[in-house]
């Protein structure tokens, strides 16, 4: 069966990028500089679409302060050690990338005409709240950095797919040669062959309840993320082959109320001056940790609330600045509510696992090769890249040398019969009368996350979720039905998710271990054979595999102080 | 500072002065409100002391202060709950 006649397009291209947030658009941008064919793959609309749709008030790390990045390495393991507890959970030549790349970083950046300057063409350096230092972070004026990048793609000459779904990528003999995918909008079934493809996709959050408490339809408001990150990158690299990292690490925090988010809901890092907090009663906390905020709740102490009537009024008029930048619309919802920041409270609500980010996704090397040939992970599915200024950074490495692959790599083969599984799979549910919602699936789906896996965790609760995450996929996921080409990317999405879930639960079960904000109350201590370990897990000739693999020694030429 | 629980500050009408910059300049020229935080956004940074140096470190050398204060406290009565003081 030939493949034009398998599918509505069949497309033929250099380099596949999937997701067109900022990792994935520097990565264009920059592959096409090089005279590739490049084919951005954007499920949304690249023009605001990602997690700095509505902007972005910071970037990091940039050089800075005659750090080196030997000992930005050191910097950088404090923080994940406060988030994490002791030992790596990345390559730790990735981190070195980061600082050490830094200011090319920046100047590429201003090349494409993406300023990270202000007006008076100076750049400004920000204090850090939480850790203090040196000031690596850039305080930025992105408001519009998702158009002005949309718009430098354009001009770079690479294609840009809009209100496309990947359904899954395209192996032949080990290494990566395209995907499938679906418009949203009219349904059209897409094969792209592609000599390389690089995953930009957003992190992995639509397993556990978002942070935004109101009654926005199917709870689709993640404060840190857009509502689309069903984790589609990590989904389709571990279906391929790919080793995923870390999966049972979750980043956590508190729920917020209602929507004002960045900056007064989470002004930690409100330029160097950290927030107070306050129990109901108002008794003057520290930021808590889940194990305290526990022992808060025992007490009847709780809810908790954050104040920023300490700072000085040039920090507050500082904070509105940041709104505009990151999320305009929040000052709309403040004034809605009657909200104050300089003399109201805020109520920092439930705290729990938000999403699977740092030092979760697709596990990449300093080049941000995964293990599959072919294919590379950057931004916020990488492991160990995510954020603004990594994603940057990621995309603008891999967008640089990617020719270096392309050019020695073969003409792609497509397996006619794999295309015509996925096709198969993924069309199944415009099919299927009076079945499942994708929404009320993907409802249920977290809902096992929230009381099966949590904040605090043991083998009952997780065995339990396991077997209920088992049960809902063999009797509703054949179930799913989409009466549209959208919904049909919402049953595409809820596969991932629940596979995803899958994953989550089985690396948190085989971790025996207390350590960081990893707690299990049937395992309180730390298990020291698991310092500095990765877990990874992917799938082999069909099978889920799992390992706990060491985490790689900086390499001995980065080692060397003064390089 | 209102009670951390009271309804009454949820009540009052207050207005952040960027934002009513943005959407008075919005009306005067009939753009959108993200047109005008483009215009407006300058000149309001301006009124900000972002290079002050010094006055950024004492403001955060003060808030550190605080913290650390805290953190004595905090120490304090867990030695008082354990009887050793």
């Amino acid at each position: 069966m030939a493949l034009d006649r398998m599918a509505d397009r069949v497309i033929e291209t250099d380099v596949m990028i999937m997701g067109g947030g900022i990792a994935g658009c520097y990565a264009a941008a920059k592959a096409a500089q090089h005279g590739l064919h490049v084919t951005l793959v954007e499920k949304a609309k690249s023009d605001r679409s990602g997690t700095a749709a509505m902007g972005m008030d910071h970037y990091e790390p940039v050089q800075n302060d005659g750090i080196t990045p030997l000992e930005f390495i050191k910097l950088w393991e404090e923080r994940q050690h406060a988030l994490n507890g002791d030992g790596r959970f990345t390559d730790p030549n990735i981190p070195y990338q980061y600082l050490d790349k830094s200011l090319w970083a920046v100047e590429e950046s201003e090349k494409l005409g993406i300023t990270l300057k202000w007006d008076d063409g100076k750049f400004y350096f920000m204090p850090q709240a939480w850790f203090g230092g040196p000031r690596l972070m850039l305080r930025v004026h992105w408001q519009d950095i998702k158009p002005i990048l949309a718009k430098a793609v354009r001009k770079s000459g690479a294609s840009v797919l809009e209100r496309t779904m990947v359904v899954d990528l395209l192996t032949n003999n080990g290494r990566v040669v395209g995907a499938t995918a679906l418009n949203t909008r009219t349904g059209e079934f897409i094969v792209i062959k592609a000599k390389a493809v690089v995953l930009a996709t957003g992190m992995f959050a639509r397993c556990y309840e978002p942070e935004e408490p109101l009654f926005y339809k199917y709870q689709m408001k993640y404060h840190w993320c857009p509502s689309s990150i069903s984790g589609d990158g990590y989904a389709v690299a571990y279906r391929a082959g790919a080793d995923l990292a870390n999966m049972d690490i979750t980043g956590w925090g508190f729920r917020i109320r209602d929507d004002l988010t960045i900056s007064y809901g989470n002004f930690d890092h409100g330029d160097g001056i950290r927030a107070k907090w306050y129990t109901w009663d108002g008794e003057e906390i520290h930021y808590p940790t889940a194990q305290v905020y526990r022992e808060i709740e025992l007490k009847g102490k709780d809810p908790i609330y954050v104040s920023a009537d300490h700072l000085p009024d040039d920090y507050a008029n500082r904070m509105q600045v940041a709104f505009v930048d990151e999320k305009m619309i929040s000052f709309k919802i403040a004034e809605d509510r009657g909200f104050n920041p300089r003399t109201h409270r805020y109520e920092l609500m439930e705290n729990h696992p938000l999403n699977l980010i740092m030092p979760t996704g697709v596990n990449v090397d300093e080049d941000f090769k995964s293990s599959l040939e072919g294919l590379y992970a950057i931004g916020d599915c990488s492991n160990g890249a995510h954020g603004c200024g990594r994603s940057t950074l990621g995309g603008l490495v891999v967008g640089d040398n990617i020719h270096k692959y392309v050019s020695s790599a073969g003409e792609p083969t497509i397996d006619e019969a794999q295309v015509e599984s996925q096709k198969q799979m993924a069309l199944a549910p415009l099919s299927i009368k009076d079945g499942t919602e994708p929404m009320e699936l993907e409802l249920s789906t977290r809902y096992i996350c929230k009381r099966y896996v949590g904040m605090f965790k043991n083998d009952g609760r997780l065995l339990e979720g396991q077997r209920r995450l088992r049960s809902l996929r063999r009797e509703f996921l054949p179930t799913l039905m989409a009466k549209n080409p959208h919904y049909l990317m919402r049953a595409l999405e809820c596969r991932n998710i629940m596979d995803l879930v899958g994953l989550h639960i089985d690396a948190c079960l085989v971790r025996k271990e207390t350590r960081g904000q990893f707690i299990r109350l049937d395992y309180t201590e730390k298990d020291p054979s698991r310092d500095s370990m990765i877990t990874i897990q992917r799938l082999d000739n069909g099978k889920p595999v799992l390992e706990i693999r060491k985490v790689p020694d900086l390499k001995p030429e980065y080692a060397k102080e003064g390089k | 500072m209102a009670e951390p629980t009271s309804d009454k500050h949820y009540e009052e009408k207050f207005e952040f002065s960027l934002w009513k910059l943005i959407k008075k300049r919005a009306e005067q020229k009939d753009i959108s409100y993200h047109d005008a935080s483009i215009e407006v956004l300058p000149e309001f940074q301006k009124t900000i002391r972002y290079r002050d140096k010094e006055f950024e470190e004492a403001a955060i050398q003060k808030r550190r202060q605080e913290m650390l204060e805290l953190s004595e406290l905090e120490r304090k009565l867990e030695r008082l709950k354990k009887g050793e003081e």
